[in-house]
């Protein structure tokens, strides 16, 4: 080894504190970018392969019937590969519970059927119409295993049943009744198999299916394919039709995926990013300190490249070593991350892969950063003439700074004040970089810090402020609105404490620009769905019009004012042209909004409803509507608002998790700047101890000079957390669900006082430095 | 022919908005082989000679030649190797590498040289063999100072330049190391040229050149120089 690379390693071992505290951030960068880009792969490899083996359909197409002869009609299309027909219809479970509502989605099923083949995970597959397969994660929740009996309910008929299988299927992977439920409830909520003929019977479907699966040839023009289809099957009421891309189980894992994604390429960026600069820094203060040294280098005969290079690798080493550890460790926690997603979607299989090229794409990554940094933070070195470097350096030429001409607010600041400010603008260049330090770390924590409340206006207000009605029923056979009145008879309700409504799911259509969701039609004084615009005032359905959801207007392009078509499922009823009214801020679920007289006569027929909303006191409100024959179901406020609540707790965990995790940066960045302060004015503070001061006053000195950078860097940190916030709402929002991040005053306060934590804790981690610091030592020193 | 020669070196610098002449007009020539004394007060010009002389710095004015070839003339490339093979410095304040043993100190230079001496042997010239894995922190002034000579004799230059070297040093000690310096010029032939404010350090060169306010004022050829022992500070 080189006599040069020898002071390099001595260098670092001299340096080793920082350079830790470096290779931290590097290889933390590095874990992230490594693990969630290698499982990101897995998953996405894993959901293919799984889709592809267990030939989970690309379309699925509802109707009231189709009949069984028509369904073969669908595979003469040349772009059709496979098709099937198969009952689709909800139930419910009967437990001992007698006030306990448990929703069944029950699909029929066969062993030759060619597509959405379920994988046995116990028992055996369907042998006779008296048996059910059961989907793993309502059976895991409910304790279900194979032989043990059920009893479901489907049209109001009881049936007894055996499970004769717990299985698993690509349709499945997350277990939700709809998209306004959002979090998996297993418990209250599943799906069971029957047999075709078992379904058809029991459902009044006999020789017809409900739903068509299809699956078609690579390359096949989606659009084209389900406007053909649809055509196709007009005459048997098309209802619904959905594409993988809108599959509510499927739209869920790609969000998921896509998030893990950004989150792989973005978070290890800023991280190398930091380190970069903390590299630059460091290289740049290391150089003024080795000023002597890098004269004799070039004394002797060392090249100008040379010394260069000297300081560049101390920043390579940095970047290959945070490379190659990160990147080994991210491999190791990429299996784990896999399998815990897996477990987590319940994917029974594992298509994994050690992509080896990972730990040279992030070392490539880590080291170009680090050698970018190393030059920019050590060119100072070609400026050093040998000849100058041998005499001590000239003193900067001190100045005013502008804080000094504001004459009156000068005056007012005491002696150590006024030292601290003119300190920050001595060396600006650092004082930047800790006011960026710090303003990313409070717009990291206000970020954070903000999705509490965006859960919270998820998950909460939803359910208290959107809709606040304590039951949602729903209608088999929509029933005129007077007939509600009978609900009284059934269980406890006053009539002022129900209100009718209409919900059918419809296809919109703006050109060639296309969104399926439920239209809802309103009392237009509704006292349970308090419908705001986007400027968060509470606004009414229209008399006529349609108001559309914000997401929805956007998936459509239309704004108030343009006209939408409403595709009719209903045989013989023609398309709709209905006019825009407004838009309705939701934060869960993509829908339309009319008046409910409006939406019957247009759609239907006036006057009629097809569920009721209501508030009840009455305890047995369940076990009386388990016996109604028109109830198809029952949805309690309270139940869903249980299952959110219970994952708040991951929510929480894994907002506790990005704190840390911005705290790790903030600390990094004032750790190692006030490092290189301290390293840098050695001899000042030196000569501040001759004087008397002592190390606790040299202490407040910086820890002043932090405070100012940390109040204004915060401030800055605003605009900063905001921009977080938009840029993430962008990213997040989906047709699922409308995120909006903008940050609370909740958020701005919490991210203050644990930005004020981290940093306070990265000020005394120095303090011990400043204890050990030998200032005699340096005053004896002709380097300072 | 003059190992080193300089015609009508001319250094200034600009402190604000005043010029400071810190050479001006110097010519003289060094034989190959002399031990030469360059003598004067601080300011005199006399640290600013040896930078240009050792290629660290560029004249105003002027020309500096190693036997015929003009080192003022050398792109930054040129004064590297210039730096790197034909000369080799020892200063005031030894100016070696804090973390690097005194063994290593030395071969930082060797490894770049192209025509180094064995460094055992030089190790052994400067009465370091014992101590040349101890880092400079556990040297003495002297032995630090000896570092620093092995450093610039190892890459066997043509010259050698030193620029105070017993400065920094006491009496005994400084003795000591002129001693060595002595034995470089004589023993390995090597061409010296120390610059000093010590008129009795003078008196062991072969030649001892002048200086003040940036001239030479006196160029004297010493006929017979004293031993090291013999002259005293």
């Amino acid at each position: 080894m080189k006599k040069i690379d020898f002071m390099l390693l001595r260098m670092i071992q001299n340096s080793k504190s920082q350079f830790i505290a470096i290779l931290v951030i590097i290889v933390t960068g590095i874990v992230v970018f490594t693990s969630m880009n290698m499982t990101s792969i897995n998953m996405r490899n894993t959901v293919d392969d799984y889709y592809e083996e267990k030939r989970f359909p690309h379309l699925f197409l509802q109707a009231e019937a189709f009949p069984a002869q028509q369904i073969e009609r669908a595979s003469l299309h040349p772009d059709v590969e496979q098709v099937m027909g198969r009952i689709h219809t909800d139930g419910r479970l009967i437990t001992e519970d007698p006030n306990q509502r448990v929703n069944l989605q029950i699909l029929s099923t066969n062993s030759s059927d060619p597509l959405s083949w379920p994988t046995l995970l116990e028992g055996h597959l369907l042998q006779n119409p008296k048996e059910v397969l059961v989907v793993e994660q309502f059976a895991n929740a409910r304790n279900i295993g194979p032989q043990d009996p059920l009893r479901i309910q489907i049209n109001g008929v009881v049936y007894s049943m055996e499970v004769a299988g717990i299985i698993a299927n690509p349709e499945h992977i997350y277990l939700v009744e709809s998209a306004q439920s959002l979090l998996p409830d297993n418990e209250n909520f599943g799906v069971l198999y029957v047999e075709h003929l078992f379904a058809q019977r029991v459902t009044g479907l006999a020789g017809n299916y409900n739903e068509l699966l299809v699956s078609y040839q690579p390359d096949t023009d989606e659009d084209f394919l389900v406007d053909r289809l649809k055509e196709q099957f007009r005459p048997f009421g098309v209802t619904q039709v959905v594409t993988r891309e809108t599959h509510l189980s499927n739209a869920v894992i790609d969000l998921e995926l896509e998030n893990l994604q950004l989150m792989a390429n973005s978070v290890p960026i800023l991280f190398l990013l930091v380190a970069g600069l903390i590299l630059m820094m460091m290289l740049g203060r290391m150089v003024k300190r080795d000023r002597m040294k890098i004269g004799i280098l070039k004394a002797i005969g060392y090249s100008n490249r040379a010394v260069l290079m000297h300081y560049v690798k101390y920043a390579l080493v940095a970047g290959l070593l945070g490379g190659a550890v990160g990147s080994v460790l991210g491999m190791a926690l990429a299996g784990a991350m896999t399998r815990l997603y897996l477990d987590f979607f319940h994917i029974p299989m594992l298509t994994m892969n050690f992509y080896y090229s990972y730990i040279f794409i992030a070392m490539l990554l880590s080291a170009t950063i680090c050698i970018l940094s190393g030059l920019l933070g050590a060119r100072g070195v070609m400026k050093i003439a040998p000849a100058d470097a041998m005499g001590s350096e000239i003193p900067k030429g001190g100045k005013r700074i502008f804080l000094e001409n504001w004459t009156h607010f000068w005056k007012q600041l005491s002696f150590s004040q006024k030292l601290a400010i003119k300190n920050l603008f001595r060396n600006k260049k650092r004082s930047l970089f800790v006011l960026a330090g710090v303003s990313l770390t409070f717009g990291m924590m206000t970020f954070t810090n903000s999705m509490t409340s965006v859960m919270d206006d998820m998950m909460v207000k939803h359910f208290t402020e959107f809709q606040t009605m304590g039951y949602n029923i729903s209608l088999k056979q929509p029933v005129e609105k007077h007939d509600l009145y009978d609900l009284p008879h059934i269980i406890q309700v006053e009539e002022d404490e129900m209100e009718g409504r209409l919900e059918a799911p419809f296809t919109l259509t703006n050109g060639h620009r296309e969104a399926s969701a439920v239209i809802i039609g309103l009392d237009p004084n509704s006292r349970f769905i308090h419908l705001k615009d986007p400027g968060s005032l509470p606004q009414k359905v229209p008399a006529e019009g349609i108001l559309l959801s914000q997401n929805m207007a956007q998936v459509l392009d239309v704004k108030t004012g343009d006209w939408v078509e409403i595709q009719h499922y209903l045989p013989g009823r023609e398309n709709e042209m209905v006019q825009v009214a407004g838009q309705v801020k939701q934060t869960l679920g993509m829908n339309g909004y009319m008046d409910l007289d409006y939406m019957g006569a247009l759609l239907f027929e006036k006057g009629l409803v097809n569920g009721v909303y209501l508030d009840s006191d009455d305890p047995l409100i369940q076990q009386k509507l388990i016996k109604a024959s028109n109830i198809s179901s029952v949805m309690s406020s309270k139940d869903s608002q249980a299952v959110y609540q219970e994952y708040m707790t991951m929510t929480y965990l894994s907002i506790a998790f990005m704190v840390l995790f911005s705290g790790v940066l903030g600390f990094a960045i004032v750790y190692n700047a006030t490092m290189v302060n301290l390293s840098s004015r050695e001899l000042e503070f030196s000569s501040l101890r001759v004087m008397g001061f002592t190390r606790k006053e040299i202490f407040q000195l910086i820890l002043k000079e932090n405070n100012i950078l940390l109040g204004v860097g915060i401030l800055l940190g605003i605009p900063v957390g905001r921009w977080f916030s938009y840029y993430s709402s962008e990213a997040f929002t989906t047709d699922i669900y409308h995120l909006d991040l903008s940050p609370s005053l909740h958020a701005y306060v919490l991210a203050t006082i644990y930005t004020i934590l981290f940093i306070l804790l990265a000020q005394l981690a120095t303090y011990r430095k400043i204890q050990k610091l030998d200032f005699l030592k340096a005053l004896k020193s002709r380097e300072s | 022919m003059a190992i080193l020669s300089t015609r009508n070196l001319s250094k200034s610098y600009q402190m604000g908005e005043v010029e400071v002449k810190a050479l001006v007009d110097t010519t003289f020539q060094v034989e190959e082989g002399e031990f030469v004394v360059i003598l004067g007060p601080s300011g005199s010009g006399k640290s600013t000679l040896l930078n240009l002389i050792g290629g660290m710095d560029t004249p105003t004015r002027g020309q500096v030649f190693l036997r015929d070839e003009e080192i003022t003339a050398y792109n930054e490339r040129e004064l590297t190797a210039y730096r790197r093979n034909k000369v080799g410095f020892v200063f005031q304040f030894y100016n070696i590498m804090a973390n690097l043993t005194a063994r290593e100190n030395v071969e930082l230079a060797t490894e770049i040289s192209q025509n180094p001496l064995d460094i055992d042997q030089v190790m052994e010239a400067v009465d370091l063999s014992q101590r040349q894995d101890h880092f400079p922190s556990q040297l003495s002034g002297g032995e630090q100072q000896r570092v620093s000579i092995a450093r610039a004799v190892a890459k066997n230059p043509e010259i050698l330049l030193c620029d105070e070297p017993t400065g920094a040093l006491d009496y005994n000690t400084g003795i000591s190391i002129l001693s060595l310096l002595k034995r470089v010029n004589r023993e390995m032939g090597k061409t010296l040229l120390v610059i000093t404010h010590n008129g009795d350090i003078a008196r062991i060169a072969d030649r001892v050149i002048k200086m003040r306010s940036g001239q030479i004022i006196e160029d004297i050829l010493e006929k017979s120089p004293l031993n090291v022992e013999d002259i005293k500070w």
